[in-house]
């Protein structure tokens, strides 16, 4: 009886051992890192080789009389290694994915009309936005590098790819993106590669052309 | 067997079962008292290693340390806000104080949503009550919680009561979990290989990183190409916020407690104009004091090209003393706040935070290569 109740003890303190060490050593799981500094992003993997890279045209053809969108006969340059296979959005023959690495397509856009960076409360990096001829770049920042988060479409100046633009009507819409999902909040969203393509609208006129990550979601 | 020799077999055998029993019963003590202090070693090794693992706010991101700061102090506060970093950015306490004698505290942090404010008010409520507390309306924009990392700058930081057990489940995403929140080593332990001597210098120690709650920045940095709001699909504010608003204010009146909203005047996030509507409707309906600060720059003297360090978000120290000079004329003045720096025990607790206050500040320009 005495040794039944030796072995129960030792089989006892070796099992609540065994539970701290798993505590310490993380359980093998794959977990979010909280860290001193508290940073709670997941790192996104988007090193992927740059690539020749297409706009999403689908049917038709971009609407070429706008700016921002690839012409017919230019074949536009994905800087940054394109990593998504959603919806891209080209200025000046650069295509712009969401999740790319930041760096090498701003160098390509070249200097912005304006930029403004925010930090969080609290974190260190920053939410930057760059501001060009008719559309926005946001980025966000992960370890040492940037990725862009958002591109908003500012004024009618610069198209989607599909050849959608601000001003636009529902039905021009719905013809170039009848994959969109209208929203209880009555935004239409076509989500595809792991980001969204957002339009809202007034009056069944499109008001707001936003590309975002998911990534921050 | 004689009768006598019977008599003592029985008696033998009885005293060797009475003695087996008390042999049973003695081991089942000594097992239970093992087991006992097994347990004991195994949770005080724990509780020490969690002690070490969690993270200390007192270097790099020192603003999870606000909420725990609240509990040292002598809690007599006649004004108490309750916010995000706009209220503990922009509003000093020193100098509502100094100017006006309020004695007022700052329950701020990171991205404090409006549920977490409506719990700390009544965690704070356990202590104290204020005659007049201050809400920043920002955090109406938010219905869920936005970063496991903010919700424990706030939560983690919490003495345990009801209402931090409230507000953990009012902010868990769907990935969190309670019990991380009862055991923080459950979600600490990989920081294991990043500790650093402050980890273990700051095990059952803290230093103090705010002033009544205000966290000092003496730099500048002017606000330029702030940009606009995007344009949103829907500027209504969310069920959730707007029923813990309600919650907020139904808690005062039922206190005696004076709401005040406060939209601070940080350029950014953007204050949408169909949030201003909302907010002032409601402020209207409910006859509160509102006092949106991005309206009165003139009054205040807000400079943005030199009350700001970062470009407009948020105040410096400069933009935050106007801002409370402003405000305490308000809560002095219009609402009666009394003026205790008559009172010899609150003056020179005051003396002691003033001076702190005063040091940090000389510091903070010296580091930043600043004159007054």
């Amino acid at each position: 009886m005495k040794k039944v109740h030796k072995k129960i003890s030792k089989k006892c303190a070796a099992a609540l051992l065994a539970a701290a060490m798993l505590l310490v050593t993380g359980c093998g799981q794959a977990e979010k890192t909280i860290e001193g500094s508290v940073e709670n992003i997941q790192p996104v993997d988007i090193t992927s080789e740059t690539e020749s890279g297409q706009t999403e045209n689908g049917d038709s053809k971009p609407d070429t009389d706008r700016g921002g969108a690839a012409g017919p006969d230019q074949g536009p340059e994905t800087a940054g290694g394109a990593a998504s296979d959603g919806y891209l959005f080209t200025a000046d023959g650069v295509s712009i994915a969401m999740d790319a690495d930041a760096a090498p397509i701003l160098e390509r856009l070249g200097e912005p009309v304006s930029y403004f960076e925010a930090a969080s409360c609290a974190f260190e990096g920053l939410d930057k936005m760059y501001t060009y001829q008719g559309f926005e770049v946001d980025t966000y920042p992960t370890g040492e590098k940037d990725y862009i988060s958002t591109v908003i479409l500012k004024d009618d100046s610069v198209a989607t790819g599909e050849g959608i633009a601000i001003g636009d009507s529902l039905e021009k819409l719905q013809q170039a993106y009848p994959e969109g999902k209208l929203q209880e909040n009555g935004m239409i969203v076509c989500e595809k590669g792991g980001m969204k393509l957002c339009f809202i609208l007034e009056n069944d006129e499109v008001k707001s052309i936003e590309y975002r990550s998911m990534a921050l979601e | 067997m004689s009768e006598n020799e019977r008599n003592a077999e029985s008696a033998a055998e009885k005293a060797r079962s009475e003695d087996s029993t008390e042999s049973v019963e003695n081991k089942k003590y000594r097992a239970w008292l093992r087991g006992i202090v097994s347990a004991l070693i195994v949770f005080t090794s724990l509780y020490l290693l969690q002690r070490l693992l969690v993270p200390k706010y007192v270097d790099d991101v020192v603003e999870g340390a606000f909420i725990a700061e609240y509990y040292g102090e002598e809690k007599d506060f006649d004004v108490i806000f309750i916010g995000d970093c706009e209220v503990y950015e922009n509003f000093s306490p020193a100098v509502l104080w100094e100017q006006y004698g309020i004695n007022s505290y700052i329950r701020g942090s990171a991205q404090q949503y409006i549920w977490q404010s409506y719990y700390l008010l009544e965690d704070t409520l356990r202590y104290e009550t204020p005659e007049v507390v201050v809400f920043n309306v920002l955090s109406l924009q938010y219905d869920k919680a936005q970063r496991e990392a903010y919700n424990r700058m706030t939560l983690e930081g919490m003495e345990w009561s009801p209402a931090k057990v409230k507000s953990i489940l009012a902010s868990m995403s769907e990935e969190e979990h309670f019990l991380d929140y009862v055991f923080p080593i459950l979600r600490y332990h990989t920081r294991w290989s990043g500790l650093s001597g402050t980890d273990l210098e700051y095990m059952f120690d803290t230093k103090p990183v705010s002033h009544n709650g205000y966290y000092m920045r003496v730099d500048v940095k002017a606000a330029r190409d702030v940009p606009k709001g995007r344009i949103l699909a829907d500027y209504g504010f969310g069920e959730k916020p707007l029923e813990y608003l309600d919650r907020m204010r139904e808690l005062c009146a039922k206190k005696g407690i004076e709401l005040v909203l406060i939209k601070a005047p940080s350029l950014y996030p953007y204050w949408y104009p169909e949030w201003e509507e909302q907010v002032e409707a409601y402020a209207s309906a409910h006859e509160l004091r509102y006092v949106n600060f991005l309206e009165l720059q003139e009054e205040t003297g807000i400079d943005y090209s030199t009350d700001t360090y970062d470009g407009g978000l948020h105040m410096n120290l400069s933009g935050a003393e106007k801002l409370s000079v402003y405000f305490g004329r308000i809560l002095s003045g219009e609402m009666g706040v009394p003026d205790r720096r008559g009172e010899t025990e609150l003056s020179l607790s005051w003396e002691e935070k003033l001076a702190a206050y005063e040091a940090e500040k000389q510091e903070q320009y010296r580091y930043y290569g600043m004159k007054q």
